[in-house]
């Protein structure tokens, strides 16, 4: 029997930045800003020669920094338009104060961060640093592994931020250079069905700038006494309300993609040969494969170890990792930035949190690896995954490895 | 309607008594050559020992005697104009309307046969040009009635009682531009004394009628931008406005202006200028001039105020070729006005920057009744020139440069120039000379090609 393809199925192949970009397309989003930036430049392009080629029927706006990329995109959010843009590293840091307002203004944007390490030293080479950085602002934050799940995520990404029990940006982080620049084939939804899948728009209709409806967006609010304090505290409450609602509607949003499409991501977490692993490792991003590999691998000399694979990364799946994590006697962590001040992964600071509410608290440890461009091959992971096991046999958990210290 | 009438007003302190003003009003009047027929009368003025003139002529009065003495219904007050016309056909000649006026402004005339009084020649007074084109400046038709006139009906967009501090000229431009610019608006007020006195609210509150909003002091141009373009993209009229302060607009803001000057994004952009950030306790911005005391730029034993000159933000605006770059003063109402219908109709198809100066009574430390004359003294002395800007046209003067009060007139007015030495007052007029020259330049390097072209060079 020949294998038959779905009746509206088109492939092609692309790297991530093209796939985002065509994800973009395919949201039919009103207006992009756009300022070049490495490795997130050819992106931009793409977006550029889209809407030249009329392609995406979108106001494409060539700001003179990312500060004003974002400004400019909350202009037009408030005035009730779907918005786009992408960034990463420095642009990233630029932007941080429109980037702080962005979700207390309740704004649903979607912007790609292809991760970059921060300065300095000075690179232009990835690394999540950029994205985790940002990671306690209050936008959602969600590390693809593939570049289909790039673009999948991508148009995911307006349905969950556009949600009325949301109303939050998103950020879809895909690893630079690994995801940015690295083609596949992947399957480009149906446009039509794209649109029936995202629905109408409707972004605004809690703070909006429209002569129609006059109202003042973001007052002075607080100070000591009177009414200030307590909206204040509301105000915050509800942002935060915002991001626990969205730890569903990501589910939500996969399964009904998964239904619609097809293709299943796993929302929160993803665990692969967990079944009846004895340990664990996490990972996220691009890194991912990689490491399946490196269990594969294992698995196939009888190790017990399983993956679990962080994606929604903010709000952090707390629930959902620690149920990952339940039955296992050793977690090694892999992060592809630092936490400076715990001298560890900030993912790895997030799991071990998580395993307070798991059953067991297995001993773990922090791999840092992939900074500044480096790979993590499998044969890195095979050494992983050989230090996991040996604290299941009761070897104590060390200190934060360097992954890439010895290259 | 709002009543407001445009008026002559007299100022004797330039009044050299040249007579230029009744020979006009003799001659447009057909009365002869005998300045006695004038209906304007320049007359010494008894009262100074010193010499010096009185005015005696028609004040076109709102409550006027002579119309309330007159029993034959023959003169009346137009409430269109304002004039107290004369009707010859139902007067009877029992001038109890001359003992009525208080100011000589309607008199028996012997050779005429009766009375006869200022009709403000039909609403262009001979004598005011005359007195204009005699070089002089005593005698001035002020039309300003027209803003009252149109302006005056207009809704107040902001709420009453914003607070301000006391005589505060910043208030009177948000409330004088926002109702000509009316209410399909969406304003940005970035940080600052605007928001500063409630324009956008508090606690949930608004301080406007129009849709308002707080950029981050350093993106206004962006959000508007954003803004702007997506209603224009639905096809929706409507105006993006700023109102800024000039920290916001030429420090931290100014990348964001720049960039969407240079783009032609179709704002209304108006930085009103009190030379600081005022509203956070008067700090030293890049618009404060030279010598000025601030809060960051202290006066003691090693510090005289601010060592810098300011930056000229409206000049480099113009740079950007914007659609309509202008220079503003409340102390020209007129000129403001005018240059605010222009800035408007600018937005409407690329970027407009209008730079208003506000005088600020607590910043700058002058009592808060002087706020008008600050800022009319800053004009009179070129230490802001009024100009405007299109790309058609070039840089063009809205007042001549010439005949300029000296320096000291503006500076001994403001308490924060009160520690300035004799360097630094020489240091402020050269830097004065400087500029006029520049604007000068710049507006000789439009006009001069024609009039070379005319001469057959």
């Amino acid at each position: 029997m020949s294998a038959v393809l779905k009746p509206k199925a088109h492939f092609i192949v692309c790297d991530g930045n093209e796939a985002a970009a065509r994800a973009v397309t395919l949201a039919q989003v009103d207006m992009v800003a756009v300022y070049p930036i490495t490795p997130q430049s050819s992106l931009v392009e793409y977006l550029a020669k889209f809407v030249a080629e009329g392609k995406l029927d979108a106001e494409i706006v060539d700001v003179e920094g990312e500060h004003s990329v974002l400004s400019v995109l909350h202009g037009a959010c408030l005035a009730g338009a779907r918005t786009y843009t992408a960034t990463c590293g420095p642009g990233l840091a630029f932007m941080f104060e429109p980037y702080l307002r962005t979700p207390g203004m309740r704004m649903p944007l979607v912007m790609t961060i292809v991760t970059r390490d921060t300065l300095t030293p000075q690179s232009v080479w990835g690394g999540q640093q950029d994205a985790m950085s940002v990671r306690e602002v209050g936008w959602l934050q969600i590390h693809c592994e593939t570049v289909q799940e790039v673009l999948d995520t991508t148009i995911m990404a307006y349905k969950i931020a556009e949600h009325h029990d949301v109303m939050l940006p998103v950020n879809v982080c895909h690893d630079g250079n690994y995801l940015s620049f690295g083609a596949t084939r992947v399957e480009l939804p149906d446009q039509a069905e794209v649109a029936a899948f995202l629905g109408k728009r409707d972004v605004n209709w809690h703070a909006a700038l429209d002569p129609d409806r006059p109202m003042a967006i973001d007052p002075l609010t607080g100070g000591s006494g009177g009414p200030g304090p307590a909206l204040f505290v509301r105000y915050r409450k509800g942002q935060c309300a915002g991001m626990q609602n969205s730890l569903k509607i990501i589910e939500d949003v996969h399964a009904e993609w998964g239904r619609r499409f097809g293709r299943y991501h796993a929302p929160l977490v993803e665990s692969y040969r967990m079944d009846d692993a004895e340990y664990a490792i996490v990972t996220i991003g691009s890194m991912t494969g990689a490491a399946k590999d490196a269990v594969d691998e294992a698995r196939d000399r009888g190790e017990r170890v399983g993956l679990v694979k962080v994606k929604t990364f903010r709000p952090f799946p707390v629930h959902a990792t620690a149920q990952a994590l339940a039955n296992v006697k050793a977690v090694s962590v892999v992060d592809r930035s630092v936490s400076f001040g715990w001298n560890c992964g900030p993912l790895y600071q997030d799991v071990i949190a998580a395993l307070q509410f798991a059953p067991l608290r297995p001993p773990a440890m922090s791999f840092i690896g992939g900074l500044a461009g480096a790979d993590i091959t499998t044969a890195h992971f095979g050494q992983v995954i050989e230090r996991t096991a040996a604290m299941v046999k009761g070897v104590a958990p060390g200190g934060t490895v360097w992954i890439n210290e010895n290259d | 309607m709002a009543t407001a009438y445009n008026t002559l007003a007299f100022k004797p302190e330039h009044c050299d008594g040249c007579n230029a003003c009744m020979t006009a009003c003799v001659e447009v009047n057909n009365a002869g050559s005998d300045l006695l027929n004038s209906r304007i009368q320049i007359v010494a003025d008894q009262d100074n020992a010193g010499g010096g003139f009185e005015l005696a002529m028609c004040r076109q009065c709102g409550d006027p005697k002579c119309v309330a003495n007159c029993p034959a219904g023959a003169l009346g007050k137009d409430a269109e104009d304002g004039v107290i016309e004369w009707d010859g056909s139902k007067c009877v000649n029992c001038l109890l309307c001359t003992v009525g006026c208080a100011f000589g402004g309607i008199t028996y005339n012997a050779s005429a046969g009766h009375v006869v009084k200022c009709d403000m020649c039909g609403g262009d007074p001979a004598c005011a040009r005359a007195c204009a084109a005699a070089g002089k400046t005593a005698l001035k038709f002020i039309t300003t009635s027209r803003i009252y006139r149109e302006v005056g009906d207009l809704e107040d967009l902001f709420v009453p009682g914003l607070s301000g501090c006391q005589g505060c000229n910043t208030e009177l431009i948000m409330r004088h531009t926002l109702r000509r610019v009316g209410p399909e608006t969406v304003l940005a007020a970035p940080p600052g004394c605007i928001p500063g006195m409630g324009a956008v609210g508090y606690n949930g509150l608004t301080g406007t009628k129009v849709p308002v909003f707080h950029p981050l002091l350093t993106n206004t141009a962006s959000m508007l931008s954003g803004i702007k373009r997506h209603y224009k993209r639905q096809g929706r009229e409507m105006t993006a406005m700023a109102l800024a302060g000039d920290g916001g607009a030429s420090d931290v803001g100014f990348q964001s202006l720049s960039g969407a000057a240079e783009r032609g994004e179709e704002i209304l952009f108006i930085v009103v200028d009190n030379e600081g950030y005022m509203n956070t306790g008067m700090q030293r911005s890049s618009c404060t001039p030279y010598g000025a005391w601030t809060s960051t730029t202290p006066v003691g034993e090693r510090g005289q105020g601010k060592t810098q000159d300011a930056k000229n933000m409206p000049v480099l605006m113009m740079m950007h070729n914007c659609a309509y770059v202008a220079t503003a003063s409340t102390g020209f109402m007129e000129d403001l006005y005018d240059k605010l219908d222009k800035a408007i109709a600018a937005s409407k198809h690329g970027f407009a920057y209008l730079h208003i100066y506000s005088p600020c009574t607590t910043g700058w430390r002058f009592p808060s009744q002087e706020n008008i004359e600050v800022a009319r003294k800053a004009v009179e002395t070129n230490f802001v020139m009024l100009w405007e800007f299109t790309p058609a046209t070039g840089l063009q003067l809205s007042r001549s440069l010439d005949e300029a009060l000296p320096i000291a007139e503006y500076l001994q007015v403001l308490g924060k120039y009160r520690h300035l030495s004799d360097e630094q007052v020489q240091h402020i007029e050269a830097s004065l000379d400087r500029n006029v020259a520049f604007i000068t330049n710049l507006t000789a390097s439009r006009s001069s090609r024609p009039a070379h072209a005319a001469a057959g060079m």
